[in-house]
């Protein structure tokens, strides 16, 4: 398991590898581990290329709308007025138009990609954000704590796992007034998806915590700080949290991907983001109930497309991830 | 009262072209598709498709994709079981089976001739033919139609028809048949039977157009003899018994219907229907793209729900390959997409017209699917089936269809309102088209400075909790919400009483949403209910959509439009122009 790591090399034992790679003529010098976990990741070409393209994403969605033409311009004349299908190839697919245009409409799908990856990043991180700190607080407390704490959050994280979420989240969207806590249009609406999602996953990682928690507290360096006087909220913050890093970096990017597929549901139920504001899953939706798949498959595969390379990108980096933090748990 | 259940159909249709595409399959007929047909595009429109007289010995099949609300001719509220019904039953009027504008026309079908109404427009006077059987062999007497009617009072048993009779009659607390009938057989008061072949209505106030409301079906008549036990009640829609050409042989709820021919049909009494093929076979809960499918390549005849091809690729196969397009009619559905523009959230008249001008009737055209699927744009309330439509463009919807864009910028200004403002838009999220129109009519809006907001509701409560509540609409800024609309029956009542009467606006459930309670419009709908002169009714209806349109109450998007397929082997098809689909009462095969 893993083990501190600001703690040095050399009192943890150096492993093989890390002393190999310090043989090449060069002076041997104790390495942390997160340097030697930054070194096995620069060797995972799959999560580099996966980490570059999150990247990419992350940077689409910040500058692309500034880039990209106005989504909500129609092109009725980019349009069969009879079939509705976009004139030419491949979903009309042109220079001024890379990713074709909308059937029906003629809007840009370039465009309207791209300020879906806005949206849909915007909610997967503040949802996975807002999961993870409710995941690790209460999975650090029950792990630490146990007994009938543990128990309550336990059975509680057992029912939040059983729950119909979806029902319940379209039920939520469905009740809740148009202009509410001072929020309204899709700003209250992507606070609801945010807060939805967020407060649905927090217990995979709480469970993740827990178990690590579980197992950490019985280590020596928690019984030395207990030892020297050390109370819970020092141990929990000083001394188990630390050790933790790992595990939630990694099961924060691979929680991302679960989000963006969540919020694509939702879309694609009807009750995620406000037309015309584009999302993915709104678009996928689209595709779906107006039947333009049929006649336009592009229109289906690109945000198709986008969805899945970046759920694949986020899978595959945070396995990556995983794999250099804590090799042992293939 | 009036909202045809058409457009419940549509949403569930929607839904269920998103399913996947399925093979043809079923239990259905071997039609031909390749058969020789000298038919033409929208040939169905305007001429009979394929005339004959000639019996068949097959078996004509129709595919529906969900199920009917009931077979039961007092408790359905389907335009498509409105026209189905026919096949088994006969009503005091009916529509003339005939293409074209003649569809709309009533004529007597049980009645001898249409009713007289008494001097003060109360009593309403129906003579029927002596010799109608049912087909137990029995003879149709008044009393039956009187049987018929009070059903309809017996809302706990059979819910779902229209109220009009309740709404007109007097005795409007007549608790129905079955609570009645331990104590006395025909205790609806306000329906007499002077004798066996003469019944008369006494209504609450006069009302001219009562003769449009005894063609619907549940004017039929019923023997209280068959509508016990086995078929009795709620059950009767299992058996329902016949009066017109074809009887139930087989019915198994909401899967497969059966109809066979009934030998005690006379053609000379009922001229409106024809009994030309051996058998009718109903395939219930078939999956749309499955009906689409079936119908193009002959596996069926004729797709019952009458909404058109909804499959986008079946659609597409039908506008571009001739062999297929020859087989298709692009029908007027009878049904009006629109927005309406709330008097109260918006009460400067000029800032509604500029709403009227700058909306782009060309791509909110396209959001409803486009002039073949989607509909023709409109420029009036009421569609051009609609007895007493006339054609006018005040907004320069159709010489601008992509918005006036002068015109609302100077409206604007009268308005007070020069930069523009901010409203709400209030559609239904579970309809795509509907959401497409609000997206279209929002950007078209854009353009001059109106910024709406969309709105979005579940269809489910749109109505009953929130466009059709005005203090809802009130406090949520909702100045546009999107609507739709089809009459009970075909003339200017029909379709604007409850869009635009003042008296109809109700706290919940409300479907005069743009609140206007125009005195003159009022005055107007009254002196039409007391005129029982049909050509001076029908002069009142143009007039009251021009009040409408020139106050900018309701702002038209399309006559909606229905591409209907008919297999070529079907005869004597063609467009109701009521109904919006095909005629199912005459149809026949080729042998």
């Amino acid at each position: 398991m893993a083990a501190p790591l600001d703690v040095s090399a050399a009192q943890t034992g150096v492993p093989p590898e890390a002393a190999a790679q310090g043989m090449g003529g060069r002076k041997i010098e104790g390495r942390s581990l997160g340097q030697i976990a930054w070194m096995r990741l620069k060797r995972d070409k799959v999560a580099i290329g996966s980490a570059i393209f999150v990247i990419f994403l992350i940077l689409v969605a910040i500058f692309g709308p500034f880039l990209v033409q106005n989504p909500d311009i129609y092109h009725a004349n980019l349009i069969n007025s009879t079939l509705q299908s976009p004139n030419g190839a491949f979903g009309g697919i042109s220079l001024a138009h890379p990713f074709g245009v909308e059937p029906g409409t003629g809007r840009d799908v370039l465009a309207r990609v791209v300020i879906g990856a806005r949206i849909s990043l915007i909610i997967a991180f503040l949802a996975t954000a807002l999961a993870v700190i409710i995941g690790v607080f209460f999975g650090l407390i029950a792990g630490y704590f146990g007994g009938w704490i543990d128990t309550l959050i336990a059975r509680t994280m057992d029912v939040f796992l059983a729950f119909p979420l979806l029902v319940f989240a379209i039920a939520l969207v469905g009740v809740i007034p148009t202009t509410s806590f001072g929020l309204s249009g899709n700003t209250l609406r992507v606070t609801i998806l945010i807060f939805i999602i967020g407060f649905f996953s927090w217990p995979y990682m709480g469970r993740i915590i827990r178990g690590q928690v579980l197992s950490l507290r019985e280590r020596e360096f928690v019984d030395a700080a207990r030892s020297l006087g050390a109370r819970g909220p020092y141990i929990l913050i000083r001394e188990l949290l630390p050790n933790l890093v790992g595990p939630i970096l990694v099961y924060s990017t691979l929680l991302i991907p679960t989000n963006i597929l969540f919020e694509a549901a939702l879309s694609y139920l009807g009750v995620g983001i406000i037309p015309p504001t584009p999302s993915w899953g709104e678009m996928l939706s689209n595709a779906v109930s107006t039947g333009f798949y049929y006649i336009d498959p592009m229109y289906m595969i690109i945000p198709g497309l986008a969805i899945f390379l970046t759920v694949m990108a986020f899978n595959l980096f945070g396995d990556g991830l995983r794999d250099a933090l804590d090799p042992k748990s293939r | 009262m009036i909202s045809r259940t058409k457009m419940y159909g549509l949403g569930a249709l929607a839904a269920a072209g998103a399913l996947t595409l399925a093979a043809c399959g079923g239990s259905s007929s071997p039609g031909s598709s390749n058969s020789s047909s000298s038919a033409s595009y929208n040939e169905g429109l305007t001429a009979v498709v394929n005339p004959s007289t000639t019996a068949s010995n097959g078996t004509l099949t129709f595919d529906l994709s969900n199920t009917p609300d009931s077979t039961d001719p007092q408790n359905t509220y389907y335009a498509f079981m409105w026209d189905f019904v026919r096949l088994y039953t006969m009503q005091l009027m009916t529509y003339k089976s005939c293409p074209g504008a003649c569809g709309t026309q009533l004529v007597p079908d049980l009645a001898t001739a249409p009713g007289t109404v008494s001097d003060n427009g109360l009593v309403w006077t129906y003579h029927i033919k002596p010799n109608v059987k049912f087909e137990n062999g029995q003879t149709v007497t008044s009393e039956d139609i009187k049987y018929g009617v009070e059903r309809t009072y017996a809302k706990s048993v059979l819910p779902n028809g229209p109220t009009y009779y309740q709404v007109l009659l007097q005795d409007p607390t007549y608790p129905g048949p079955y609570v009645d009938r331990a104590k006395n057989v025909m205790g609806l008061t306000s329906v007499t039977t002077p004798n066996s072949t003469t019944i008369q209505f006494h209504l609450q106030h006069p009302f001219s157009d009562f003769n449009y409301v005894v063609a619907i079906s549940q004017s039929t008549p019923v023997q209280p003899s068959w509508d016990t036990g086995q078929y009795g009640g709620a059950n009767y829609q299992l058996h329902p018994e016949s009066t017109g050409p074809y009887k139930f042989q087989s019915y198994t709820l909401n899967k497969t219907l059966t109809l066979v021919k009934n030998p005690y049909w006379n053609a000379a009494t009922d001229p409106e229907a024809k009994q030309l093929v051996n058998k009718i076979v109903v395939n219930m809960n078939v999956n749309q793209s499955q009906i689409d499918n079936n119908v193009v390549s002959g596996y069926a005849d004729i797709d019952m729900g009458g909404v058109g091809v909804q499959t986008a690729a079946v659609r597409d196969k039908i506008l571009t390959n001739p062999t297929y397009h020859a087989n298709a009619d692009d029908a007027l559905s009878g049904f009006l997409r629109f927005a309406y523009l709330n008097e109260k959230v918006i009460p400067n008249v000029h800032c509604r017209e500029a709403i009227e001008y700058a909306a782009n009737k060309t791509t909110i055209q396209d959001a409803w699917g486009g002039p073949v699927v989607g509909g023709a744009i409109a420029s009036t309330v009421m569609p051009p089936t609609v007895n007493g439509y006339q054609s006018f463009d005040l907004y320069n919807a159709l010489s601008q269809p992509s918005g006036d864009i002068a015109a609302a910028k100077t409206q604007l200004k009268l308005c007070g309102k020069p930069s523009g403002f901010t409203t709400g838009l209030a559609y239904r999220t579970d309809r795509p088209q509907e959401v497409a129109a609000a997206q279209a009519l929002q950007a078209s809006l854009a353009t001059v400075g109106i910024k709406a907001q969309l709105d979005g509701y579940l269809s489910g409560k749109y109505y009953t909790d929130f466009a059709g509540v005005p203090a809802y609409v009130h406090s949520h800024d909702l100045g546009i919400d999107m609507g739709g609309w089809g009459a009970d029956w075909p003339d200017g009542y029909g379709f604007l009483d409850e869009l635009s009467n003042g008296n109809t606006i109700a706290p919940a459930g409300n479907t005069n949403i743009s609140e206007i309670n125009d005195p003159s419009i009022n005055s107007l709908f009254s002196t039409a209910a007391n005129d029982t002169n049909a050509a001076a009714r029908l002069a009142i209806w143009p007039q009251i959509d021009k009040k409408i349109m020139a106050q900018a109450a309701i702002l038209p998007m399309v006559y909606q439009k229905v591409l209907l397929y008919r297999n070529p082997v079907v005869t004597n098809v063609y467009v109701d122009s009521y109904y919006g689909m095909y005629n199912y009462a005459v149809l026949g095969l080729k042998k």
